[in-house]
């Protein structure tokens, strides 16, 4: 059973923390230019933060333990080289989930 | 007030955002009736008040696995952090709008809409303000749209959903992948993925995003001179003044 109440403090402080993320800029520099740290933190936060939310994905992984994170790996390989060959996210997404869903019902179980 | 020109010229550079929202849309719609047993309306409404497709697809996860809140803040502000860097470029933009239009802009500022309003194709002799409300209001509806037909679906078929939590994982490995694709961004996220492995083995799952988070801000800045292309045009500048 899902938690209705906590479901919805979760959606509302999802809300309101992406929308002051995306006032920040008005909120803080609305009258003047921000300083060239945030400019430049602002720049590399991004491709590490994704890399790091990946990992982060990955938690129930146990290398040292069958099924040793194989499906991952598939799903993940499979995700990355159509990405780089079609450039479209979405087949890309769907693939790749169909395939990991394939593995982890079917294969390795 | 919106002119039918406006509209149309909108609504024509919104259609990749139409192909792209519905099928996103579905896929979070999706995702939020298989792993809990909310319905439609509940999709409906986190669609709308939230406009941003990583978060959506990570929220029954979060709602699954009972966080407290500043957890739930924390991995909100790492997924959203880029949203912070939009509002620099309108910040002028912006200025001259009236208050509840400009919090609804700024509510409904994702991706692709930023895109859009940068990109700015609004019609000549036209109000480009107007342009950029039609654009936003557009997406805001695409987005809602495709997590409501998403849930609907969801719910009325059912079928095995094991493994379907990838399509999360599969987001963002595309949006790194696009990332990687531009060099600058290279070593900023094997330092990402580095430091949260290392924290993950270091302190376990409770406490590895802080600690990376934090490990990552300051290699940052440590590495600020070797990074940041603007940083040594600064301290040339600075060097000159004196």
């Amino acid at each position: 059973m899902t938690d209705t109440f906590y479901a919805l403090v979760v959606m509302l402080t999802v809300a309101v923390t992406t929308f002051l993320i995306r006032a920040f800029p008005f909120i803080v520099f609305g009258k003047g230019n921000p300083p060239s740290i945030v400019l430049y933190i602002g720049k590399v936060i991004s491709p590490a933060a994704i890399a790091m939310l990946i990992v982060y994905c990955f938690n129930n992984v146990n290398p040292l333990a069958a099924p040793h994170g194989i499906p991952e790996l598939i799903a993940t390989a499979v995700t990355v080289a159509l990405q780089l060959w079609k450039r479209n996210p979405l087949i890309s997404i769907l693939v790749g989930t169909v395939i990991y869903m394939l593995l982890v019902q079917n294969v390795f179980m | 007030m919106i002119t039918k020109k406006v509209f149309k010229a909108a609504f024509i550079s919104s259609l990749p955002v139409l192909m792209g929202y519905s099928v996103m849309g579905m896929g979070a719609g999706i995702l939020l009736a298989a792993k809990t047993d909310l319905n439609f309306l509940w999709a409906m409404f986190a669609a709308f008040i939230t406009e941003s497709a990583a978060i959506q697809y990570m929220q029954p996860d979060l709602i699954n696995n009972v966080r407290t809140i500043p957890q739930i803040v924390i991995i909100t502000i790492l997924l959203n952090l880029r949203y912070a860097m939009y509002g620099l470029s309108l910040i002028e933009r912006f200025r001259r709008l009236k208050l509840p239009r400009r919090l609804y802009m700024i509510l409904t500022l994702s991706d692709e809409t930023y895109a859009l309003q940068i990109e700015n194709k609004c019609p000549e002799g036209e109000n480009s303000d107007d342009y950029c409300l039609a654009i936003s209001a557009l997406d805001h509806f695409y987005w809602i749209f495709g997590c409501t037909v998403g849930a609907i679906l969801g719910d009325l078929i059912k079928f095995n959903t094991m493994g379907i939590e990838f399509a999360m994982t599969a987001l963002f490995i595309v949006i790194l992948t696009d990332q990687c694709l531009e060099k600058a961004n290279r070593i900023p996220s094997i330092i990402g993925a580095g430091a949260t492995i290392f924290c993950r083995i270091a302190f376990g799952t409770d406490y590895m995003l802080i600690i990376a988070i934090a490990l990552i801000l300051t290699s940052f800045i440590l590495l600020r001179p070797r990074f940041d292309t603007t940083y040594k045009h600064t301290l040339a500048m600075k060097g000159g003044a004196k």
